[in-house]
């Protein structure tokens, strides 16, 4: 199992991959923020005081978080976030399922209407939490810029 | 080493997406003004909502219309959904599944309602906009007393008025 973990090739597949989808998922919320900001007005969890900066904020971390996982450095940090968003989204999709909530996710492109299920989504962010946590266990070190932390 | 490289990059993630949002063509208020959720103290009024859109109505009113019987009561909500739990008396224009010919059907569903007649339209709650989208095509098909209760059948039931319920489900 260890060994598994551990395999170069596995940890860069789930770099790349991880990396890849926060980036992609990045896109859209920075160039319309807005679009953002009602997506996380209609989860219901953010004030509304801080609705605003938390879409300011978000997606620029998922993009420098997908960024220094595919490049290799702040690497420790960059796996921390992307464990702790992946969690934190999991935790959101499941409360809206268990509130009853039919909302768009918003994961990728901005919420057109309220009519896509959470399940799809809650899903999709179980199997990233997968590879999260391979980056998390893996003592790879191979293909970083930075091989230090 | 985690917590400063984490730290540090949640420092960067700040610093760009303020500066950014300074110079975005899309930029928004640092500090959001949106209404939390439904607390009997106003209209919800959904971020989507534009100028010239049908008024938005509270709770108060909307029960005050029920009481009153003068306003049609419309769920725009899937027809299962609708079935699980509905403001009663309320009619069913799910507004996902409208044919093309929307002027057309509107006259057919509202058959001897005169244009100027109440029209409340709702949804599930304040997550579904979909009474928003309906009401705005009402308008432009001439109905000239369209209101949304974006609250909807959750607030109605939050407050302890009766449903009408058409077959056993879960929590709305």
């Amino acid at each position: 199992m260890r060994s598994v973990i551990d395999n170069d090739y596995l940890t860069v597949v789930s770099r790349l991959l991880i990396g890849g989808i926060f980036i992609s998922a990045s896109i859209y919320k920075i160039i319309d923020p807005g679009a953002f900001a009602k997506t996380i007005w209609y989860y219901h969890i953010v004030p509304g005081a801080w609705i605003n900066l938390v879409a300011l904020v978000i997606p620029w971390l998922e993009l420098f978080c997908g960024l220094t996982l595919i490049l290799g450095i702040f690497y420790l940090g960059a796996v921390f976030w992307a464990n702790l968003m992946t969690i934190g989204f999991i935790v959101v999709l499941a409360s809206t399922i268990v509130r009853g909530l039919d909302i768009d996710c918003g994961c990728f492109r901005a919420a057109q209407s309220a009519t896509e299920p959470a399940w799809n989504a809650l899903f999709f962010d179980v199997v990233m939490l997968v590879f999260t946590v391979q980056m998390l266990l893996s003592n790879s070190r191979k293909w970083r810029l930075q091989r230090s932390g | 080493m985690v917590t400063r490289q984490a730290f540090l990059l949640l420092l960067v993630a700040i610093l760009f997406g303020l500066v950014a949002n300074l110079v975005s063509p899309n930029r928004i208020d640092f500090i959001g003004q949106y209404r939390d959720l439904s607390d009997g103290s106003g209209p919800v009024v959904p971020p989507a909502a534009q100028e010239g859109d049908p008024p938005f109505i509270d709770i108060n009113v909307a029960q005050f219309e029920f009481s009153t019987g003068t306003s049609l009561f419309i769920d725009a909500t899937e027809p299962e959904e609708f079935e699980c739990g509905t403001i009663p008396g309320s009619i069913n224009i799910p507004f996902e599944h409208l044919p093309d010919d929307l002027g057309t059907y509107f006259d057919s569903v509202l058959q001897g309602i005169p244009k100027d007649y109440s029209l409340i339209v709702f949804c599930t709650g304040e997550e579904c906009d979909l009474s928003l989208h309906l009401a705005r095509n009402l308008q432009s098909f001439g109905y000239t007393a369209v209101s949304i209760f974006f609250g909807g059948a959750r607030e109605w039931e939050k407050s302890g008025f009766d449903m009408e319920r058409r077959k056993r489900c879960g929590q709305l």
